[in-house]
């Protein structure tokens, strides 16, 4: 420090003397100096400033992608629905048209039936004779001649007058009572095609209410197709709640899967005895996740043949008889694990009476206690642990299945806020460095105020002087 | 042509196998986890009527802590302790559960019948005890190598025995002490007994050793080993 003194012996002057030659110094470079600085900040600011402008840019591309997708995928689910309701509404009147022409043909037969029910209480009946003015007449005619034969042939026509009008009036009768009751016999009739109409309108009904039905789905069709913000955030709620939703039911899966693993990790040992590692793991413990994971890939390709997930297309675009062979594939190959899994639970139960007992020994103390903790509930109740914790485990692929699906907009959307937040990040950042700079700036200026204000004051006098010239 | 796809399809085939392979090795985990561990049990002087509690302490504290994998040694210090006859027993347990249960309680019966002996030494060869635990502790090659002394740490060799640990005798070996009994001149300045603590500590370490502990409480046992592996 000594060594930049001027004057040893005074290091007050020597300070001195240096700050009035940097101000010097510093005056004359003023113009580099403050050129420097907004370089700098330029640098740094103006990097920052932009970065953030790409950060912005870049969280928007992901949005317009994202909204892009998510309008895609509704318009897909939406089409889906209504290509399923038009299967539905298909089965549905196929179903109810199927017994229409059979309904017709009751209808119409039973029409045809009143019609000649009809015909039959329409045919014409013999007429009552009017007879009754003949035979009295003919009963008051007398014979002028009185003649004893025309009176005779006059009251064997009465007579026989009389019975034809009487057979003919009874002819007319059961006539009439047939008719009677051929009317009777067609009330039940009546009600039968009331019923098989009722029936007709009961189907019409339903065809109609499929079509309303289908109305909605297109309304829902029109509105997402429109892409209008509200119909995009109501796909993003939904497949946020989605994507929420599956991701806690895979949670509690992978804890079922955990206990699983812990079921089966140490009798695998038994069975799979090595010494060697994988990435940390013994070889049975590798062994015990592998059944698992096998578990799983079984509950995905159960739920794929079945029809209730879609993630290879190549399953689900096979023959129902090919979905059949790969269903009862992994039905057996379920059932074959869970078994597994349940044998090697109740050797777990057995490896664990084992060491307590030997632990016992060694310490010094009988097998008694062993004996006392031997329970058959805990055996039971490990091996039906162990026989259906797969089959739960295989159910995991439908929430699988959902969160693939969803993680994709979840993904974006945390992308989308943790890129924003940088970028405002970044902006913040800039500003206070423009600001840091703009500090320095005024402290170099500040620093040489001095000098600066003597030049201002000699530039005056000089223009003072030039001014007074002209 | 045929033959040749078939060819392309065999080689194909063989590629696949051996990438497939090299994953696998790959992944294999070279680190040793199996820990040995070596119990020198001291028969000399007033010591040897401990050898019951001894071998009760080693057969509820260290042998439950085995796992499948894990090796065991028993050896005992006499006048001449660098020898294979002092090696009461040894035991490497299986990979198999079952197994390893049954090789623990044949190692706790013979355990049984060294305590319940009549064997006694009148000097006291720690050092060639340890130098002989060492030997056996780095031939197992396992990750963890643990040796726990049952002694009063009081040696006394015969004459003409030298006993000189290399700078790596003890190499990546933890040691304890455990069950220490004060001897009388002990008792009469602690300091003695500290000061020849101390002389083990110095030695064990310089000589390599990964740590040097001294233990009161058997139960502490499976702590120490826990802390160990860690």
């Amino acid at each position: 420090m000594n060594s930049l003194y001027f004057l040893p012996d005074m290091p007050g002057v020597s300070i001195a003397v240096w700050i009035v030659a940097s101000m010097l110094f510093l005056f004359l470079a003023k113009e580099p100096v403050h050129k420097m600085i907004q370089a700098f900040s330029d640098a740094t600011a103006g990097g920052l400033r932009k970065a953030a402008e790409w950060m912005k840019h870049a969280a928007h591309a992901m949005r317009e992608k994202d909204r892009k997708v998510l309008l895609e995928s509704g318009v897909a689910r939406i089409q889906g629905e209504i290509q399923q309701e038009f299967s539905k509404i298909d089965m549905a009147n196929t179903k109810a048209l199927a017994g229409y022409p059979k309904l017709q043909f009751k209808l119409a037969d039973r029409i045809s039936q009143l019609e000649s029910d009809y015909d039959d209480c329409g045919q014409i009946t013999p007429e009552a004779p009017g007879w009754s003015e003949v035979i009295e007449s003919i009963g008051r005619a007398q014979s002028p001649s009185n003649d004893r034969i025309i009176e005779k042939m006059l009251s064997e026509m009465h007579k026989s007058a009389v019975e034809g009008e009487k057979k003919a009036l009874s002819e007319f009768r059961d006539a009439t009572s047939k008719r009677h009751k051929i009317l009777s016999s067609m009330s039940p009739l009546w009600k039968r095609v009331d019923k098989v109409a009722k029936e007709i309108n009961g189907k019409v009904d339903k065809v109609m209410e499929n079509s309303k039905n289908i109305e909605k789905y297109m309304k829902r069709y029109e509105k997402i197709s429109s892409a209008e913000p509200e119909s995009i955030d109501m796909l993003s709620s939904k497949v946020t709640k989605l994507f929420i939703i599956s991701a806690i039911v895979i949670a509690v899966g992978l804890v079922g899967a955990f206990i699983n693993f812990n079921l089966i990790a140490l009798p695998m040992s038994e069975l799979v005895p090595a010494g060697v590692r994988v990435a940390g793991m013994q070889v049975s413990e590798v062994s015990a996740l592998v059944i698992v994971s096998l578990e799983l890939v079984m509950g995905i390709f159960l739920f794929e043949a079945i029809g209730v997930t879609n993630t290879f297309p190549q399953i689900s675009n096979m023959t129902s008889g090919k979905r059949k062979i790969i269903l009862y594939g992994c039905l057996l190959g379920l059932l074959f694990l869970s078994t597994v899994e349940a044998s090697l639970a109740v050797l777990r139960e057995d490896l664990a009476e084992a060491k307590t007992a030997l632990d016992i020994s060694l310490s010094g103390g009988t097998a008694a206690f062993a004996e006392n903790i031997n329970s058959h509930i805990t055996l039971i109740g490990q091996a039906l642990l162990g026989f259906v914790l797969p089959w739960i485990l295989a159910v995991i692929a439908i929430p699988l299945e959902m969160f693939i699906e969803a993680s994709q907009h979840a993904f974006a959307r945390i992308y989308t806020i943790l890129i924003t937040l940088l970028c405002y990040l970044a902006t913040a950042i800039a500003y206070l460095i423009e600001g840091l700079f703009k500090i320095l700036m005024h402290l170099f200026d500040i620093y040489i105020i001095i000098p600066v204000q003597i030049a201002n004051l000699f530039t005056g006098k000089m223009g003072n002087k030039s001014v007074s010239a002209t | 042509m045929k033959r040749e796809n078939e060819m392309h399809t065999t080689i194909k085939h063989g590629l696949l196998a051996l990438v497939l392979a090299t994953a696998v090795a790959s992944c294999s985990d070279s680190k040793q986890y199996e820990t040995s561990y070596c119990s020198l049990v001291d028969i000399s002087g007033t010591y040897a009527a401990e050898k019951p509690n001894v071998v009760n302490t080693v057969k509820a504290g260290i042998v439950p802590q085995m796992i499948p994998g894990d090796s065991l040694f028993f050896v005992m210090i006499d006048s001449n302790s660098y020898s294979e006859d002092n090696l009461v027993t040894k035991l490497t347990l299986d990979y198999r559960p079952t197994k390893a249960n049954s090789q623990k309680l044949e190692v706790a019966r013979k355990l049984d019948a060294f305590g319940k002996g009549k064997a006694r030494s009148n000097l006291t060869d720690i050092s060639g005890a340890l130098m002989l635990c060492a030997d056996y502790l780095k031939a197992t090659k396992s990750g963890t190598k643990v040796m726990i002394v049952f002694s009063d740490m009081n040696e006394e060799l015969p004459k003409g025995v030298v006993r000189k640990f290399t700078e790596d005798e003890f190499d990546g070996i933890d040691i304890v002490a455990m069950n220490i009994i004060k001897l009388n001149k002990d008792s009469i300045n602690p300091e003695v007994y500290r000061k020849r603590l101390d002389q083990w500590h110095q030695r064990t370490t310089k000589s390599g050793a990964r740590s040097w502990n001294t233990l009161i409480d058997a139960t502490k046992i499976p702590e120490y080993l826990q802390q160990v592996k860690s």
